[in-house]
């Protein structure tokens, strides 16, 4: 009974946090229009809108007007073209910040399918994209971005709310964040869907997996997060949060039906050190969580259907490690993902444990504004205690190019060499087994961005 | 009789010949479009023949008469938002395209702009923040720092202050 509770309760939870980001987009979206409507009398008196009439002489804006009008400097008495090009400020309580992207990709593979019907080249790789933020107060915000994307089978468009937020900050060292929040585990994990924040099409896939974008990459719940200068030992920033996952329930094979699935908790923290010299950091992520699924089983007559019950507890760590100073990029990441399945069939039960070995190293140099070209190598093991055949490791060395056309639009080439099939799915594949789809394939991207 | 396996392999053939003649044809296209914009795009370094220098200023009332380096890049970026002295620090930024911001940009913050332009997006879509306001003039960001009494922003060395406060950068 708890656990359809819990199901029902899922459902509602996302169609729930649904609601809640349209109501929050049109109330920011009002906020938008009510400004241009009627400015605040501070604003008037300063910065006439273009097209009314402009004051004869604009009043001097006094940033405390109690002192003594003779103790101030004579402000700048703006004209009417500068006033106007500079509203509304971004950080004016009243100013709504809106952005968005649109991106279409192009796969072309060779030896075996991926993340589509890529041996004969696929579009089915689109994202979109659009965020209101709002400042309610010098340090309270609000925010929401809606998202959709097609990849393959995965995605069609559903649209979903990728973040929303209630953001108070305290203080440099303390800030808490509410709702559905991004998870900072690694560097990227946040931008994993944003392709004008990062160099790649793909991120590498041993550490960012795109597929599993819908677990790890935001969860629902809190967040505290601080930022701490040492000088002149760097500064500290760390964020660490909790709360659960609303994701679509595993299908379940027949004969056996899906009884409950549930995501008991998600918690976890980053901290990174910015060290003294400049652009490296050094830091740490990790991350727990929890899959309860229950199945049904039916009974042959006489028997009563049986049960089983998989849980799942997760540890992910990652190790990262960034230089990033004026045009230069170099990173690197290590991390291990422990999962122990607990599979309990009626009285017997057993534990079968599963560790991920994951790495990659990246470098980019920016050589011109509208040219980034950079270079990784990526290798995930799914199982470190297994024998190293093809179906159990991904090597991915991707050499790619990002052209930024305009400051609103880029494009991106990428050839990937791939060395083993974890990666790959059957069912992709004509329901080749890993163990025998190729082993040395490779995979081009083309990609194109407008954002704003 | 043909063998069967025969027969599929010979079909298969042609068409992975054609899935390798179109990556290729690909890979070409992405060297003709580098070696395009390389010929087409004149160097980057060649628009900032002229020395330019800045200043860093303040809102009168600001107490502060240096300023440390690691501070001012921290506060730009918005990873610091609190004067020492109490109050919200208001960032201000000149154009992209500005001669100015982009010495600013490689000084003080130690990143070039389109890199600092890549950290505002990453902060933007993960839902982070937002950048501070970009202004098209040197008299803009003057008007913005006398409005505000936070703000810090930086103009050329040869920008009437009309009241507004340099501060020295350590």
């Amino acid at each position: 009974m708890r656990s359809d509770r819990v199901l029902r309760r899922t459902g509602r939870g996302a169609g729930g946090i649904a609601r809640i980001g349209l109501t929050l987009a049109l109330v920011l979206a009002g906020g938008a229009s009510a400004r241009a409507e009627q400015p605040p009398a501070e604003s008037a008196a300063v910065e006439p809108a273009p097209g009314e009439t402009a004051p004869v002489e604009p009043a001097p804006v006094e940033p405390e007007p109690t002192k003594p009008a003779a103790v101030e400097p004579a402000p700048a008495k703006p004209s009417l073209e500068e006033s106007a090009r500079a509203r509304p400020f971004r950080d004016s309580p009243l100013a709504v910040e809106v952005h968005g992207f649109v991106s279409q990709g192009f796969i072309l593979s060779s030896g075996n399918n991926y993340l589509g019907n890529s041996k004969r080249g696929s579009f089915e790789f689109n994202e979109v994209g659009i965020n209101f933020t709002k400042g309610l107060h010098d340090r309270l915000r609000v925010g929401v971005q809606f998202f959709a994307r097609d990849l393959g089978a995965v995605g069609n468009y559903a649209p979903k709310v990728d973040w929303l937020y209630l953001d108070y900050r305290f203080a440099d060292w303390l800030g808490l964040r509410a709702g559905r929040l991004k998870a900072p585990f690694g560097l990227y994990n946040e931008v994993n869907d944003i392709d004008s924040a990062r160099v790649p099409v793909l991120l590498p896939q041993s550490v960012y997996p795109i597929l599993n974008r819908d677990i790890l990459l935001a969860q629902t719940g809190g967040e505290l997060y601080g930022y701490l200068r040492m000088p002149p030992a760097g500064a500290l920033e760390y964020r660490l949060y909790g709360g659960t996952l609303f994701i679509d329930p595993p299908v379940a094979q027949p004969p056996l039906s899906l009884k409950s699935f549930q995501v008991p908790y998600v918690f976890g923290g980053r901290l990174m050190w910015e060290t003294p010299l400049d652009g490296l950091r050094l830091g740490g992520s990790v991350q727990q969580l929890r899959f309860d699924t229950a199945y049904t089983l039916p009974g042959m007559p006489p028997m009563p259907p049986s049960e089983i019950t998989i849980g799942i507890p997760f540890v992910l760590w990652l190790g990262s490690f960034e230089y990033a100073a004026h045009d230069l990029l170099v990173a690197a990441e290590y991390g291990r993902w422990k999962a122990d399945v607990e599979t309990t069939i009626g009285p017997a039960s057993k534990v079968d444990t599963v560790v991920n070995e994951r790495y990659y190293v990246m470098a980019a140099y920016r050589v011109s504004p509208w040219f980034y070209p950079g270079v990784y190598y990526s290798r995930l093991v799914e199982n470190v205690d297994k024998p190293m055949h093809r179906d159990n490791y991904q090597n991915d060395l991707a050499l790619t190019f990002r052209f930024d056309l305009t400051t609103h639009w880029l494009l991106k080439l990428e050839g990937h060499y791939m060395n083993g099939t974890l990666d790959l799915a059957p069912a992709l594949n004509d329901g080749t087994a890993k163990n025998v789809l190729k082993r040395d394939w490779g995979v081009f991207f083309a990609k194109t961005t407008a954002y704003f | 009789m043909m063998d069967p396996t025969c027969t599929s392999t010979a079909r298969k053939r042609p068409r992975r010949a054609a899935v390798e003649v179109r990556a290729l044809a690909l890979c070409a296209l992405m060297v003709l479009t580098f070696t395009a914009w390389c010929v087409a795009s004149p160097p980057v370094l060649a628009q900032t023949a002229r020395p330019i220098d800045y200043r860093i200023i303040v809102h009168p009332k600001n107490p502060m008469v240096t300023i440390e380096r690691e501070f001012a890049a921290q506060s730009f970026l918005k990873k610091v938002t609190s004067w020492n002295h109490g109050g919200v620090i208001r960032p201000v930024d000149l154009s992209p395209d500005s001669p100015i911001r982009r010495k600013f940009s490689e000084e003080v913050v130690r990143r070039s702009v389109s890199a600092v332009r890549s950290y505002w997006l990453q902060v933007i879509f993960s839902g982070r923040g937002v950048p501070p306001p970009e202004l098209q003039s040197d008299d803009e960001v003057v008007h913005y720092v006398l409005r505000e009494p936070g703000a810090i922003g930086y103009v050329s060395g040869h920008t009437e202050l009309r009241g507004a406060r340099t501060l020295l950068v350590q």
